[in-house]
């Protein structure tokens, strides 16, 4: 296991966190949620315009 | 430096031709799971030639390894080789490079049972399916594993409902 884990915890992923102010973590936050967002309104598009192409 | 990120590393990694499969947190949300997680786990090929390309994607990205950020230890080909877990930062945000997940299961492995999604403008990543990400937490069965494994299923449960 990779040095950056205690007891399955990621550590580093934790440590990480802390190093950024309470104003970065929400940035980061948003960020992670946008791309998100990004994504899955894509494939909602593309299930939509699929669905009405089997209409036709 | 905030991050969270995670198309840019994505877009990196398909720019470079890298082989990689979406996992972990990300891979379950993308199927509908509702899971939070702010790192991106994706498992790599192995094989010399993905390695070479995935070394110029983490030069791109200037990744380093993050439980000694101060150092700035950058993984080498002998790392990405490994079957082991390569815990990063990067510029976008963090990434963790699996050469293996649960009990070995490796790139080669896992491709067929991931489904290609569309993750941005001419971007598309092959992602873990559920199912499979179910049946390698049932077979760790750590504590975290487990935690998270209700979750997943019900997730699987609607998705197939919704079908």
């Amino acid at each position: 296991m990779s040095p950056g884990y205690v007891d399955e915890i990621d550590v580093s992923l934790i440590r990480w966190m802390l190093s950024l102010t309470p104003a970065e973590r929400l940035e980061t936050l948003e960020n992670f949620l946008d791309d998100l967002a990004e994504i899955t309104d894509r494939n909602a598009r593309r299930q939509i315009s699929l669905d009405s192409s089997y209409t036709r | 430096m905030p991050g969270g990120r995670f198309l840019s590393i994505l877009r990196t990694l398909a720019e470079c031709r890298v082989e990689f499969i979406v996992v972990g947190g990300v891979a379950a949300l993308l199927k509908g799971a509702p899971i939070n997680t702010l790192d991106l786990d994706v498992v790599h090929s192995t094989s010399p030639e993905n390695v070479a390309r995935l070394l110029t994607a983490l030069k791109e990205l200037d990744a380093y390894y993050r439980f000694q950020p101060e150092l700035r230890l950058r993984p080498d080909d002998s790392h990405l080789c490994s079957l082991g877990h390569q815990l990063l930062l990067t510029r976008f945000g963090p990434l963790d490079l699996l050469g293996a997940i649960g009990k070995g299961h490796i790139y080669s492995d896992l491709l067929r049972h991931t489904a290609e999604i569309e993750v941005g403008e001419n971007l598309r990543c092959p992602v873990l399916d559920l199912e499979t990400q179910i049946a390698i937490k049932e077979e760790v069965g750590g504590e975290k594993d487990l935690r998270v494994l209700p979750l997943l299923r019900q997730a699987l449960a609607e998705s197939r409902r919704a079908k």
